[in-house]
């Protein structure tokens, strides 16, 4: 080989070596897992067998990595709550105001990135995003940073939301082509929510989409004035999932505000607690479809919603499926938002059925009240952001829930609240691991865990006919994901508390879990 | 959106049976810190400060701004980016000093820097009584009827309680939001434990309390004071929960049963 050619193959393979090749976001996620949710789709089905049903009693601990990053500020234990990414054997994973590089073969650390940050919650981070050899972190207290994924060195920071109008940022930028996904948390202070598109590049803004209307914009009949617009929450804090083919870009959005006192704001409040449908290039609404009309329970809407393709009436159909933290499970053609099923998963007497768009109506006796309301539904609603996941081979959805019963409390009764302006809380609870049928909404099989307290992690399928998840006395847990019974379990120093991702490296198929600091690499012993 | 850590002390107001208000205010301090630290609100504002304030503001801004600074003709303050922004008084006062002219805000050139600093305490007070919900107090909650709730209890309850009994003054020594979710679902202030009967494999039997128990492994302190451990799948088991009447009953409770049985449990002094 000529030196030149030897020189530019070198010099092609290191950039191979440290980039993520964009067509690894289109494909099913197998040597490579590039987003939060392993590709656009949110189903986290990964099409790896080497661990299977068969031979889990020899899958064992390869390596872990615990992160020492001690107490942050408010938050005693860390958790990890990213979901890594995996790209040519590096994972990339983060806590609040830290990201690390490590190797996937063996969990050394390669670098590390620490923030010092000017307020914010810090309540989680949930990864970065990546485009060629870059990564986008979201610090809390609102910079979107851009780091070298080769030596973790910043190459920019940008300032997207403020701090001290409560905005915090946690979630996992969304890569599209040449737009970097990014939305905000931060209901503490009646501040409008967005979504916007940033330039890879150099960071510069592509779009703003705000959940609310303007005045006089569509939308604005839902509100009784301006200024309850200006001030009606609605947060983007989770990765939201898109189709490459429609080229639509699928997300939740977040309760209005104030929270729980909805006097200043009557009206269904668009397009807070929606799904919505944007275009990714201009930031332009599609279709909605608002799953908590004028919400008073903060029941974020902001839960993946899932993409898969599956039959109707014997009719293909592009689907969206959703378990809301509202109780409901959501089915929609993900082309127009026409909704398919909309049913409760969990008790949901907040609602007295559902409208003519399957959208949820609320019972307005249900909602917070001086002397108390009585609900049944946990006071965190029927799930939270831990990822649910969809296996297009059981056809099943499954999500980590939560039954149980609350009291809500209106306390701000003025006209103008501010803030929460109430308060809930829950008086039982049980966490159920719920397999639900797309089709109908049914409930296929569902496992109830023993003792009180909430799982509160996220789950994986496999076609190695495996679903990982976790409870909340700490055991990882491996489920046939067709019966609901469990086939394995490792009890860990700490509960999951992360969506377990999985990769194959080397020939060697990888799952991926975070519990508590630490994170585990699990792998089967292979032929050599 | 809410904080799943923290939960716990979120709204929750803590059951001190009996207690004094001293260690009711010092519960409550502990709760403002922690949504301070958790919120990330920096130091709290001086409260001395801010009832100096609170007069000042009454006289010379509530016209325009609203008593609790919400806005009437002029802006809500609570909600200003500006008052956000400050720390103590820097860029309030000017403001105040100098008024804003072009929006029909009069200056106030009489102010002296200690008074523009208290107005500004007090309305970063507003904020942080707006913003840390960790502090929240919830209101008058007795607005049932009290005869109606004593009904109920004699329908549903009788078996296990009784008003002259474990009842009696009830109603003194719970404040009624704690009595409430207490009536409802006495595990979220008490643990009463839970009993366990354990067949082993060989046909013994052991009685205990649970101390723990998940899908796999269950663990019961023993009559005899020993912790023991088992795998469920060796054993036959069975538990006794106290409180399995209150899980059947919550679902049946109307609101209205629930603010009737309130009304009469506070009447048991």
């Amino acid at each position: 080989m000529k030196p030149l050619v030897l020189l530019i193959t070198l010099l092609s393979s290191l950039l191979c070596a440290q980039g993520l090749d964009p067509a690894k976001l289109v494909q099913p996620a197998t040597d490579t897992w590039p987003t939060y949710n392993g590709d656009y789709s949110g189903r986290r089905f990964s099409t790896l067998k080497q661990i299977n049903s068969g031979n889990l009693q020899s899958l064992s601990i390869a390596w872990m990595h615990r992160v020492n990053v001690g107490a942050l500020r408010g938050i005693p234990n860390v958790q990890i709550k990213s979901t890594p990414l995996e790209v040519n054997g590096v994972l990339y994973f983060t806590v609040p105001d830290h990201v690390w590089a490590v190797d996937a073969r063996t969990g050394t650390e390669l670098w590390r990135y620490e923030w010092k940050d000017q307020g914010g919650h810090l309540i989680g981070n949930r990864g970065v995003g990546m485009y060629g050899n870059w990564l986008y972190f979201l610090a809390p207290d609102g910079w979107l940073i851009s780091l070298n994924a080769g030596d973790g060195r910043e190459r920019w920071r940008i300032h997207i939301a403020d701090a001290k109008l409560q905005y915090f940022t946690t979630m996992a930028t969304v890569v599209i082509r040449n737009h970097v996904i990014v939305g905000v948390g931060g209901d503490a202070m009646d501040v409008p929510g967005f979504l916007e598109a940033r330039d890879p590049e150099t960071g510069a803004l592509q779009w703003r989409w705000y959940t609310e209307p303007h005045p006089g914009q569509m939308g604005a009949e839902t509100w009784p004035n301006a200024g309850s617009m200006e001030h009606g929450g609605g947060m983007t804090w989770l990765p939201g999932t898109y189709d490459p083919e429609l080229n639509l870009l699928y997300w939740g959005t977040g309760n209005p505000n104030p929270v729980f006192a909805g006097q200043s704001r009557k009206g269904s409040n668009l397009w807070t607690c929606s799904i919505v449908a944007l275009n990714p290039d201009t930031g332009k609404l599609v279709w909605y479809f608002q799953a908590s009309p004028h919400d008073t329970h903060d029941w974020d809407d902001v839960e993946t919603p899932v993409l898969f393709d599956g039959v109707i009436d014997g009719q293909p159909r592009k689907l969206l499926a959703q378990a809301a933290r509202n109780g409901y499970f959501f089915v929609l053609d993900r082309t127009n938002g026409a909704k398919i099923v909309s049913t409760p998963y969990v008790g949901a007497d907040w609602a007295q059925g559902t409208d003519a768009k399957g959208q949820p109506i609320p019972n307005l006796h249900k909602e917070p009240q001086t002397d108390g309301t009585l609900l049944n539904i946990a006071e965190q609603g029927g799930t939270n952001w831990f990822p649910p996941s969809f296996d297009p081979e059981t056809g099943m959805f499954y999500v980590n829930a939560q039954k149980g019963f609350s009291l809500f409390y209106l306390i701000d009764t003025s006209a103008n609240p501010e803030g929460y302006g109430g308060s809930g809380q829950t008086l039982w609870w049980q966490s159920v691991l719920e397999a639900i049928d797309y089709r109908t909404g049914k409930i296929c099989w569902s496992h109830a865990f023993p003792g009180t307290g909430r799982a509160e992690s996220g789950i994986l399928t496999t076609a190695g006919g495996v679903m990982f998840s976790g409870d909340q006395h700490q055991n990882l847990i491996a489920w046939n994901p067709k019966s609901g019974d469990i086939l394995w379990h490792f009890h860990l120093p700490a509960s999951v508390s992360n969506g377990p991702m999985t990769f194959e490296l080397d020939g060697k198929q990888y799952l991926i879990v975070g519990a508590g600091d630490t994170l585990y690499a699990f792998t089967v012993p292979t032929q050599k | 959106m809410k904080a799943l850590i923290g939960l716990g002390l979120l709204f929750a107001i803590a059951a001190f049976p009996q207690a004094g208000q001293s260690q009711r205010d010092s519960s409550l301090d502990r709760r403002l810190q922690r949504g301070r630290e958790f919120l990330g609100l920096g130091a709290p504002p001086d409260a001395a400060a801010a009832a100096r304030g609170q007069k000042l503001f009454a006289t010379s801004c509530s016209f325009c701004h609203g008593a609790n600074a919400t806005g009437a003709e002029g802006p809500n303050l609570v909600r200003s980016s500006l008052v956000l922004h400050d720390e103590k008084g820097e860029t309030i006062g000017p403001v105040i000093q100098h008024g804003r002219p072009d929006k029909g805000m009069p200056a106030f050139a009489n102010f002296t820097p200690e008074q523009l600093y208290d107005i500004a305490e007090f309305l970063h007070d507003r904020v942080y009584q707006a913003v840390n919900r960790y502090g929240y107090q919830i209101g008058n909650i007795v607005t049932g009827n009290p005869a109606a709730g004593q009904a109920f209890l004699a329908q549903h309850c009788e078996t296990c309680h009784s008003a002259s009994g474990d009842l009696a003054h009830i109603g003194s020594k719970y404040q009624p939001a704690d009595l409430q979710a207490l009536f409802l679902y006495p595990g979220t202030q008490l643990h009463l434990p839970i009993s366990v009967d354990i067949e082993t494999a060989n046909g013994r039997h052991i009685d205990g309390t649970l101390v723990s128990q998940d899908d796999f492994t269950i663990v019961l302190k023993e009559t005899s004071g020993r912790i023991s451990s088992w795998q469920t799948d060796q054993i036959k088991f069975q538990l006794s929960d106290p409180l399995a009447p209150h899980l059947q009953l919550l679902p049946q409770y109307t609101d209205a049963d629930m603010h009737n049985i309130l009304a009469y449990l506070v009447t048991l002094k």
